[in-house]
């Protein structure tokens, strides 16, 4: 049986028709049309589907759509700001840190989630900060470069 | 397979089962849902667990109990008599709190080890306490346990582990408990009828199928730790620093007195067992001994033999109780400096 789930979602809010059963991987890809959110293991082992909810990294496949009624979702379409790139973002890009991008939306709302709470945090705490964000293409070390970075002009 | 189960892994992805979900706005509205469905509702906390078996099919639960709505069940507090913390406390809120820091920090240290950063913020302590047993035959799709029959554990017959009907040998790998239990830590439990506390080592069972003690429609409410004394140690092993259960983890709790004789040891392994495993004979004969190379060695070897591990991941018996043993070693060696 279907009911109303009202989303809070990049500073909108949205009314979506859907079963309980959902989560909020697939409410977010296929009610909202945010394919930015990406569907890796499906099972909350590589980190690719993570959401900022109430600025806080969560796992959106393992995620019921309902239990997030009325907190506030960030995606990775929803970090830049009228057109301005996030400085993660930004630094993703001009450090080689992206190559097919799968990983990426989950790497950057880890990142900018462990950076407000960590503005200055060494090498090795940002390595641990990403371990549960699996790349297959990078090798991470751009990545950390780029996070780096940002902490570094903060 | 059933097609029922068969429909979960259609276009190659794992869709969730229908079921109800309930919110309810305080303990004793949860307690009462959950004793009311005692086979149809499961207790959804951080969902890093209970999700991933419901995506698998081994769990199908008609109903599911959210417990995050209910306000004051997450909390850190000190006492005079200790430390109590509330089920619905995250791991991620265990490793930031500074009371942890300055005054258990062994606590933060082995949260800080569970899977990683975003599991933490999800995770309960709660949730991490009364997560499943594992099994390489369990933990698996739909699709994947589609070859063999439905094993015990899932609702089958056999244990694919020993070939035998009716037996389950799943490994309990939680990274809290074992730690908890060196620390003497006690919980409270909240049911229909009366609210209980006992030892957390007695919350569990030791029986794969079945590993939680809890009663019809009780709920875990908070842990209670006594003041530190001593000295704590907890070492996971894994082939990653991040993300895995472990292959075989020690707690290592000891008090010694003023003559550098040990008054207390505690030596609580997970991995290796039905449940967390307390090594008593090696105990016991740590008991008022100061330690040095042979006592280490002795104790280490008698561990050994109080663990049972099964073949039930990637890593042998073999392995982990050489591993068990070496962890032990380690762990008495830094502590005894």
């Amino acid at each position: 049986m279907k009911h109303i789930l009202k989303l809070h979602v990049n500073g909108e809010d949205f009314e979506i028709l859907t079963e309980v059963n959902k989560t909020l991987l697939e409410v977010l890809r296929e009610n909202l049309g945010l394919t930015g959110t990406k569907r890796g293991c499906d099972v909350g082992a590589c980190g690719a589907c993570t959401v900022l909810i109430d600025g806080k990294p969560q796992l959106s496949c393992l995620t019921l759509a309902t239990v997030v009624q009325g907190k506030k979702i960030i995606t990775i379409e929803g970090l830049a700001r009228e057109g301005k790139l996030h400085p993660l973002q930004k630094a993703f890009v001009e450090k080689g840190a992206i190559q097919c991008g799968f990983c990426t939306p989950g790497m950057i709302l880890t990142a900018g989630a462990f950076l407000d709470e960590n503005p200055h945090p060494s090498e090795g705490e940002v390595k641990e900060a990403i371990s549960g964000n699996i790349c297959r293409c990078t090798g991470y070390v751009k990545i950390v470069e780029a996070i780096l970075s940002v902490s570094e002009n903060q | 397979m059933p097609y029922a189960l068969y429909a979960f892994h259609k276009e190659g992805r794992m869709r969730l089962p229908k079921f109800e979900c309930l919110e309810p706005r305080s303990l004793k509205e949860a307690v009462k849902a959950f004793a009311a469905d005692p086979g149809g509702a499961l207790i959804l906390a951080g969902g890093t667990d209970l999700i991933v078996n419901m995506k698998h099919g081994v769990i199908q639960p008609k109903r599911l109990i959210h417990l995050k709505a209910i306000p004051r069940l997450a909390y850190i507090s000190e006492g005079k008599d200790g430390l109590r913390i509330g089920a619905l406390t995250t791991l991620h809120e265990l490793v930031s709190s500074s009371l942890i820091k300055k005054k258990y920090p062994i606590l933060g240290q082995a949260a800080k080890e569970v899977a990683a950063y975003v599991h933490r913020v999800m995770g309960t302590l709660g949730g991490n306490l009364c997560q499943g047993n594992r099994c390489r035959f369990y933990n698996q799709s739909v699709f994947w346990r589609g070859v063999r029959p439905t094993c015990y554990k899932a609702g089958g017959e056999i244990c694919h582990v020993v070939r035998k009907p009716k037996e389950c040998h799943s490994t309990y790998c939680g990274d809290m408990a074992p730690v908890l239990i060196a620390m003497d830590a006690k919980i409270k439990l909240v049911g229909p009828v009366e609210e209980r506390t006992l030892s957390l080592k007695r919350l569990y069972t030791q029986d794969g199928k079945k590993p939680l003690s809890l009663k019809k429609g009780e709920i875990l409410k908070e842990i209670f730790i006594p003041p530190p004394a001593g000295n704590t140690l907890y070492l996971k092993w894994r082939l990653r620093d991040s993300l895995e259960f472990p292959i075989v983890s020690l707690a290592l709790h000891l008090e010694k007195n003023g003559e550098n004789r040990i008054d207390r040891a505690k030596i609580i392994f997970s991995g290796v067992g039905t449940g967390p495993v307390e090594a008593s004979e090696a105990e016991k004969m740590l008991k008022g001994v100061s330690l040095d190379g042979p006592m280490i060695e002795n104790v280490s070897n008698q561990a050994v033999k109080e663990i049972s591990p099964m073949r039930t991941s990637l890593a042998s018996p073999a392995y982990k109780r050489k591993m068990a043993g070496i962890l032990l070693r380690q762990a008495l060696e830094k502590t005894g400096s």
